[in-house]
């Protein structure tokens, strides 16, 4: 191996650190740019931000804190039940999925299993390449979407769950759409580098704001479909 | 670090210091601030003293509260902004800073009610949005005023509120009514309505009346205590067949058709028989009379001749709850009468013919209990086999308790979200709020309504610790109606149904009977109850003449002497000895000074409102005139006669001059016209 | 001699004292030397390495999402322990307690908006901190720990925001409660006892809200504030924040 096949690592830390040690596999480049960046003393550069930022923050939730008042509502009284009963607003998507599913689905399977998912992210290999879905191979990634349309539209039209089943198909067509192509446009480039975690976190988010976004503000009396407007706040 | 980012640190450094000034600053602009301020500015003005002005002028801004540890703990802060409350200089100042007007509490009581527990709001609040309790988070908000007699209520439970006149007359209404036979409410637990037995309906009533009463009972009787359902016209006809299939009792069907086959009595009798008998002392006919029982206007079209006359003669025996007295007519008398209400109080534009008798349908009978079971009827009809029915309607006990979100409003969505519209439309036009309901609708007064919400809103559930309870009838009051023999006679001849006896009895009569004995002599009582007489020309209701025999009267008499006495009121207010002329010409310059003339007939002159006094000596103890003029209030609250304060020489003289009336003709029936 | 009395010589004779010098050893010129001592020389301050890169400093690198989740706390901590003074956890005086910040504390309906505001937005901003992390990469080796432990933080963050949801005991406190704690129910075998637990009994009650009270006040804020000392620390040891991916990192497989 020739000496550029370690790279050289400029370490932050001021007491001195081990050289970090780079193992580059045969099949790949050995040509890896050495990179200085530029670099600042913490104070004042850092420091001076972090109180701007510190008293931006503070700034805008007292504004925030002298226009609007928290709400207060009637002493607690267990003999007397809202209609609906909505739990902090942060919780109204596992609420909207309770309204599709049985509670042990909804209120602790899919919990545990996001919490699960969430952790395992970086220990998992397919998070760690940064390599696009569609370089997999498109026939891989078409098989791949038409098996989980099989599975994923039967199932949640068993259980009416239209608000997860539109965003979900939603994606694939958006994968789909991103199939690279001889002269793809900038948009579409971009879309065939995404790699398939990004893919799944982008589906989550979308399904989990659709689903707060709803049960806040689109969900009446017995957890009926209304307008905002005809939620008495 | 950048000119641009020194630039951006020092401006972000001045809006921060700035927006953390903010909240402070809006802290120091509450809007009690102004009102404190514009307080201090008013009562220096109206201060009687310089030195006092500067006192005022110089207060503090500061919350102010009237704190009840002892009475739920109750924080009111409502003083912080209506500062003028209790200082008299602040009369008629303008809102928030007057004066409150005084009643029995207030201003007196304020520290120990404060000002929610009567006018609703949020006590806790300093600010006016808030105190108001117009939020829609605060379960009570302020008490519209014309329903503020209802917090009275809530201690003082009695049917007769002092100083709540409001209160008292929709109690009254709910009462009359008969609100209690279909809900229950604390305190009328044991409550019967005054409505007749249907048990003799096939010997008393026509199929057809029944009908046309069914449809609207006040277009048949303006008067009418029975309210219009919404009955089906189905229904109605099932409900006639139920009526006219249940065989009368034995006992009454032989006494109705006894009367049925006596000879027809003379109606012109009949009628001087009934102004003499005082029957609109009660009874209601073409607008005059008391209207504390049935209107008998049309009564002829509505009764049987027969059952009239059985009736007469024995109210009791076709319901023993009635408050009819039993008069001790002779049979032809009786018969007189019945003429009378069965040929004059009738309904002359309706056809004579006769009707033929109805021919009840069993199978329509049998639904016909059902409608009547569904109706609640059985609430102020009782009927046989339907006493342990479950009262219809929901319980009133904790009516004022009543969150908002706990109302349906169904589909009356044009109404305010407060207790005090809902229920006042539950009370005009309770059919409003969805098809199907079963509550009646009773066509009241706009007055009316008023005064029946504010007493439904006084029927709260949340106690009041002892000390506020309001103060109970003195204990040496006899509360025992007689028992045995005279009970009995008390019974014949309903003498509660008028008069007050202890804590029961009617309000008919102004004169309770509680202390009578205390207050006449026996020889007077006897001879007044064999032959009534007209006292105070001026109210409409009379003492009827039962025709009672001697015996019962000297009973009675006895017994009033002998029981109903007070204590505290000597029999004679000379110790025994006859009053001086000296005294009796001085109670006469006494007499003329106070000008009772104005108010009491003596001699030749005087007025209508009080009691003529040329007889006093006859009927009343000088003790008792004595105790009267001492505080005429001690007897009864509502008395108008004025209280002098007299010294006790006058009181003394006054009496000797009263007690020395006599009667100058013996004629026992001088003002019985 | 006349001495001159300008701000400038009063700020010399001030950093020159005895006092200022056995608090503050550095000097206060502007020297390279000093601006590394001022960091490192600082308790609150040594989290940070001396030097950091430009490239850092820009908004698009972080977005500043967990400085400003870090701010966040500060305020609540600052106005939760104000809010403390006034609070009693038991019914129905918490309730009261509301309308007393509301009524008569000074600027208290202002703390407690502070207070509120701030705990909805730390929700919202940690969970794009989680975001930003993920679309980022952030999370890949050498930060795999650290990423675990931004996801106890999101946590813990539901978790504080639940259980000081129930704190003023009104109605959409207790039912907001009342709903989180029936889904608990559903859990196979645990689920009843788990809500016991929680609530120290069947309903949601007063046993309930001196838990949360203390889960709120003292358990989960003392865990919060360890791991969130753990997670800023190790920021620094897994060689500072990192950006979005360079474009040549991109095709980049390392650690496989």
């Amino acid at each position: 191996m020739k000496d550029e096949s370690l790279d050289i690592v400029e370490s932050a830390d001021p007491m001195s650190v081990p050289k970090r040690v780079a193992l580059v596999r045969p099949d790949l480049s050995l040509a890896v740019p050495r990179r200085r960046e530029e670099q600042v003393t913490t104070f004042p550069h850092l420091i001076v931000r972090e109180v701007i930022l510190l008293q931006w923050v503070v700034i805008l939730i007292a504004l925030a804190s002298l226009f609007w008042d928290a709400p207060l509502e009637g002493i607690a009284d267990p003999l007397e039940t809202p209609n609906p009963a909505k739990a902090p607003w942060y919780f109204l998507g596992l609420q909207e999925l309770l309204h599709y599913f049985p509670p042990v689905v909804a209120g602790v399977l899919i919990p545990t299993l996001v919490v699960i998912a969430l952790i395992i992210i970086p220990y998992a290999r397919v998070n760690r390449a940064p390599v696009a879905l569609w370089s997999w191979g498109s026939k891989r990634v078409t098989i791949g979407l038409l098996s989980l349309t099989i599975v994923v539209v039967p199932l949640l039209s068993l259980f009416h769950c239209w608000v997860v089943l539109v965003p979900t198909l939603a994606c694939e067509a958006l994968i789909g759409l991103s199939r690279p192509l001889p002269h793809p446009g900038r948009l579409r480039a971009w879309l065939g580098l995404r790699t398939l975690p990004q893919w799944i976190m982008t589906w989550f988010v979308i399904v989990a704001c659709l689903l707060t976004i709803i049960g806040t503000f689109f969900r009446g009396p017995g957890w009926s479909l209304v307008w905002p407007w005809e939620i008495s706040l | 670090m950048t000119n641009r980012l020194r630039v951006v640190f020092a401006t972000s450094s001045v809006v921060f210091l700035v927006v953390l000034a903010a909240a402070p600053l809006k802290n120091a602009l509450r809007e009690y601030h102004g009102y404190q301020r514009e307080y201090r500015r008013l009562a220096a003005e109206r201060a009687p003293s310089a030195r006092l002005a500067r006192a005022v002028a110089s207060r503090p801004d500061r919350i102010e509260q009237i704190w009840n540890p002892g009475f739920g703990n109750r924080v009111d802060r409502c003083v912080t902004c209506h500062q003028g409350v209790s200082e008299p200089t602040l009369a008629g100042a303008p809102a928030p800073f007057g004066f409150h007007s005084e009643t029995a509490h207030t201003p007196v009581d304020l520290d120990q009610f404060g000002c929610v527990f009567c006018h609703g709001g949020q006590g806790l609040a300093t600010t006016a949005a808030e105190a108001h309790g117009l939020t829609r988070h605060w379960p009570t908000p302020l008490l519209p005023s014309v329903y503020l007699e209802a917090s009275c209520g809530r201690c003082h439970r009695g049917a007769q509120a002092s100083e709540a006149p409001r209160l008292s007359k929709g109690r009254q209404l709910m009462e009359r009514y008969a609100c209690y036979s279909c809900h229950l409410a604390r305190g009328y637990e044991a409550y019967t309505a005054e409505a007749p037995s249907l048990s003799a309906t096939p010997l008393k009533l026509r199929a057809s009346w029944v009908r046309a009463w069914l449809k609207d009972p006040k277009a048949l009787n303006a008067n009418a205590r029975m309210p219009r359902f919404r009955i089906e016209p189905g229904e109605t006809d099932a409900l006639i067949n139920y009526l006219f299939s249940r065989p009368p009792a034995v006992e009454l069907a032989s006494r109705i058709e006894a009367a049925a086959t006596e000879p027809p009595g003379d109606a012109a009798k009949g009628e001087v028989l009934f102004r003499e008998s005082r029957c609109i002392s009660c009874h209601t006919v073409e607008g005059k009379g008391n209207d504390s029982a049935p209107e008998l206007s049309l009564v002829g079209s509505k009764a049987s001749r027969a059952w009239l006359l059985a009736f007469v003669r024995d109210p009791s025996a076709f319901n023993p709850r009635t408050p009819m007295p039993a008069f001790d007519f002779t049979p032809e008398e009786a018969r007189d009468i019945a003429a009378y209400l069965s040929e004059e109080l009738r309904d002359f534009s309706e056809p004579a013919q006769q009707e033929s008798p109805f021919q009840p349908n069993q199978r329509l009978a049998e639904e016909g209990r059902k409608v009547f079971l569904k109706y609640g009827c059985f609430g102020c009809h009782p009927m046989e086999g339907m006493s342990g029915q479950e009262k219809i309607g929901p319980e009133l006990s904790a009516l004022a308790d009543k969150k908002v979100s706990s109302l349906d409003f169904g589909r009356r969505s044009d109404l305010p979200k407060t207790l005090a519209a809902w229920v006042g439309a539950k009370v005009t036009e309770p059919s409003s709020f969805a098809p199907g309901l079963k509550m009646p609708t009773f066509s009241l007064q706009t007055e009316e309504v008023t005064s029946v919400v504010t007493a439904l809103l006084s029927l709260s559930g949340e106690g009041v610790p002892d000390e506020y309870q309001p103060i109970s009838a003195s204990p040496n009051r006899v509360t025992a109606v007689p028992a045995g023999d005279v009970g009995r006679l008390f019974d014949r001849y309903r003498c509660l149904s008028c008069h007050i006896v202890g804590a029961s009895g009617g309000d008919i009569s102004t004169a309770p009977l509680t202390f009578e004995g205390s207050k006449v002599t026996r020889d007077w009582l006897e001879s007044y109850l064999l032959t009534p007489y007209t006292i105070r020309g001026i109210l409409p209701e009379r003492m009827p003449f039962f025709r009672m025999n001697a015996g019962d009267a000297k009973r009675i008499a006895d017994y009033i002497a002998d029981v109903f006495l007070d204590d505290s009121i000597p029999s004679d207010a000379f110790g025994g000895r006859p009053p001086a002329q000296e005294e009796v010409a001085a109670g006469e310059r006494t007499y003329t000074r106070l000008g009772c003339n104005s108010c009491h007939i003596l001699g030749q002159a005087g007025g209508y409102y009080g009691p003529p006094l040329s007889d006093a000596g006859d009927r009343l103890k000088s003790g008792w005139i004595a105790y009267w003029l001492e505080n005429p209030q001690r007897w009864r609250e509502d008395v108008r006669c004025p209280n002098y304060g007299l010294s006790r020489e006058q009181i003394v003289e006054l009496t000797a001059f009263v007690s020395t009336r006599h009667k100058i003709a013996a004629d026992p029936a001088a003002g019985s016209q | 001699m006349r001495i001159e009395l300008s701000p400038s010589v009063w700020w010399y004779a001030l950093s020159r004292s005895e006092l200022w010098r056995s608090i503050i050893r550095h000097g206060v010129t502007d020297s390279s030397r000093n601006r590394s001592l001022a960091i490192f020389q600082n308790f609150f301050l040594h989290m940070h390495p001396v030097k950091v890169r430009r490239k850092a400093l820009e908004v698009r690198h972080t977005y500043y999402l967990g400085g400003i989740s870090l701010a966040l706390t500060a305020i609540l901590a600052a106005s939760g322990i104000l809010l403390m003074f006034y609070y009693h956890p038991s019914v129905p005086e918490a309730y009261m307690d509301m309308k007393e910040l509301q009524f008569t504390v000074d600027i208290g309906t202002f703390l407690r908006n502070m207070h509120r505001w701030s705990a909805h937005a730390m929700v919202l901003v940690v969970f794009l901190h989680m975001l930003r992390v993920f679309y980022h990469g952030a999370f890949r080796p050498p930060r795999q720990f650290n990423w675990v432990l931004g996801v106890v933080l999101l946590t813990l963050t539901l978790l504080l925001s639940y259980t000081g949801y129930l704190l003023p005991w009104d109605q959409l406190a207790y039912w907001a409660v009342t709903v989180g704690t029936n889904m608990v129910r559903a859990t196979p075998v645990l689920g009843e006892r788990i809500r016991f637990l929680l609530l120290g009994g069947n309903i949601v009650g007063a046993n309930a809200l001196i838990r949360f009270y203390v889960l709120h006040c003292v358990a989960l804020p003392l865990l919060l504030v360890l791991i969130a000392a753990l997670h800023i620390w190790r920021v620094r040891k897994d060689g500072g924040v990192k950006g979005p991916l360079a474009e040549d990192e991109e095709t980049l497989e390392v650690y496989r």
